[in-house]
């Protein structure tokens, strides 16, 4: 059996663990805070974006008039043969399951899809999405071909995908998370953008976590594109909470000051689902066909950015909660390492009496 | 609408941007650099919905005063007692960088001589050009 000393030096141990964890979970509580206002704040935007477009939508044809093909590459449906899947994780571990269970998701998507014997794109957004697929998966490669004509007054460029494999890694997008930029994330959907347009994709698909609030998060696979119907997240597999995940992450938002309530729609946003809808006939100032060509990249980029600012708040929250569970486990531990050494004491001092008891009792 | 007076006759403005809302506040008449130019909006404007290009959105009067906001790309509806515009960037003139507009400048003819006969990479380097001189205009008060 340990000795008093030893016990005393892993208490002391254990003491340290508890306020590490501790001051992390505060720190992410903090960051929380602050992921959720941003991602509130980001609301109206995308709000607007989308209400424009399906006023926009009843006010003009999507349809060619003359060829009856459609108006936009991004709203073109086409057999579903090459898929790309973004898996938006965390930059960072501690996070208790939250990496493991975006990864598992993306994993079971990836068995799904190319037992069906489709092609898939992996886009890592995240250090640890990132970790997980340039392991298992190769890169992909792109050929920039140019071509030159009359006299080199004039070049062609076209890229050209050479696929290997039936499963490959595009792009990099570890950095990303670290300041989620509007910038970036345009440069990011207009790669898709581009790639779904030359038809090297066929659809895209978003694996991340959603947040609403603290204790109602889920790992969702979202359907980016096509654009089949606007304003609507089309949802294919959702994995809620467990009743024991959401007393816990209720617990640490307790302990931590932050609110697990849903934050309430603000009247910029409710005015926001009325933008561009009005009921009366509007002045174009461009011919609505354009503004609508002009507003389904945008539309893509606000869902991108709206799905990395919930992955950012989810990652937070997760990490909270597990540094919650760390600290009141760190707590039994300790309890139950100073019961033990107590006990030891306990024993060494009885057996001392014992002995000097049994000693005077043989003189 | 125009003669409801029971109202005060502003209009109420707002500028919002994927990340936040900019500015809420009110003005009698809003300059705003549409795609094909500048077009000014009054109380009781007629419903109105343009694309915007890249320059300053200017308030007169209202609430808070005389303001001047950069913006570039996005959309802007204009109501008979409302408008808001929701752009892509969007920054009080003094936060540009006008180093950083130059550079953009430079890549901007980079991006055009290296095109090629790709329309849309043309467009590109319009779209930055445009944005840049607008920006640089924007900072030293030179904005038409």
């Amino acid at each position: 059996m340990a000795n008093v000393l030893d016990l005393r030096r892993r208490i002391r141990s254990v003491k340290n663990t508890r306020q590490i964890t501790k001051a992390m979970k505060m720190v992410s509580a903090a960051r929380l805070r602050r992921a959720q206002e941003r991602a509130l704040l980001a609301r109206p935007y995308a709000q607007m974006i989308s209400s424009v477009l399906e006023s926009l939508v009843r006010r003009t044809d999507i349809y060619n008039g003359d060829s009856g093909s459609l108006m936009h590459p991004l709203l073109v449906e086409r057999e579903e043969k090459n898929v790309l899947v973004v898996v938006i994780a965390g930059d960072k571990g501690f996070a208790g399951a939250f990496n493991s269970n975006i990864t598992k998701a993306a994993q079971s998507f990836i068995n799904d899809r190319s037992a069906l014997g489709q092609n898939i794109d992996i886009e890592p957004v995240g250090r640890k999405a990132r970790d997980l697929v340039a392991k298992k998966y190769p890169a992909a490669v792109y050929e920039k071909k140019e071509e030159h004509y009359d006299n080199d007054l004039a070049t062609h460029f076209e890229v050209i995908r050479h696929r290997a494999a039936p499963i490959e890694v595009t792009g990099d997008h570890a950095s990303l998370l670290v300041k989620v930029d509007i910038d970036a994330v345009s440069e990011m959907a207009h790669s898709i953008i581009e790639r779904y347009t030359r038809a090297e994709i066929d659809a895209v698909y978003l694996v991340y976590n959603e947040f609403k609030s603290v204790i109602s998060q889920r790992v969702v696979v979202e359907k980016l594109l096509p654009i089949r119907k606007l304003g609507s997240h089309e949802i294919t597999v959702a994995e809620e909470m467990s009743e024991e995940q959401k007393e816990a992450a209720a617990h640490a938002a307790a302990t931590s000051g932050v609110s697990i309530m849903e934050p309430e729609e603000s009247a910029i946003e409710s005015e926001a689902k009325n933008f561009g809808t009005a009921d009366v006939d509007y002045i174009f100032d461009q011919p609505p066909s354009r503004i609508f060509r002009h507003l389904l990249p945008k539309y893509v980029t606000t869902q991108i950015f709206h799905a990395l600012l919930e992955s950012v708040a989810s990652e937070h929250a997760a990490r909270m909660t597990a540094m919650d569970a760390a600290t009141n486990n760190a707590g039994d531990m300790i309890d139950a390492y100073t019961l033990q050494m107590n006990r030891v004491r306990q024993a060494a001092i009885t057996k001392e009496i014992i002995e000097i008891v049994s000693g005077a009792a043989a003189l | 609408m125009a003669e409801n007076t029971s109202n005060s006759g502003l209009l109420t403005v707002r500028l919002v941007t994927p990340d936040r809302v900019l500015l809420d506040s009110t003005a009698e008449a809003v300059e705003l650099p549409s795609m094909s130019g500048y077009l000014e909006a009054l109380y009781g404007h007629a419903p109105l919905l343009a694309e915007l290009g890249a320059g300053e959105v200017r308030l007169h009067g209202g609430a808070s005063g005389d303001q001047k906001f950069f913006v570039a790309w996005g959309f802007v509806e204009v109501l008979p007692e409302r408008v808001t515009i929701l752009a892509e960037t969007a920054m009080h003139p003094e936060e540009i960088k006008v180093d950083e507009a130059r550079e953009e400048l430079a890549k901007a003819e980079r991006l055009w001589n290296e095109a090629g006969d790709d329309g849309q990479k043309y467009d590109e380097a319009n779209a930055i050009t445009r944005q840049a001189e607008e920006m640089i205009a924007s900072a030293e008060g030179k904005s038409h």
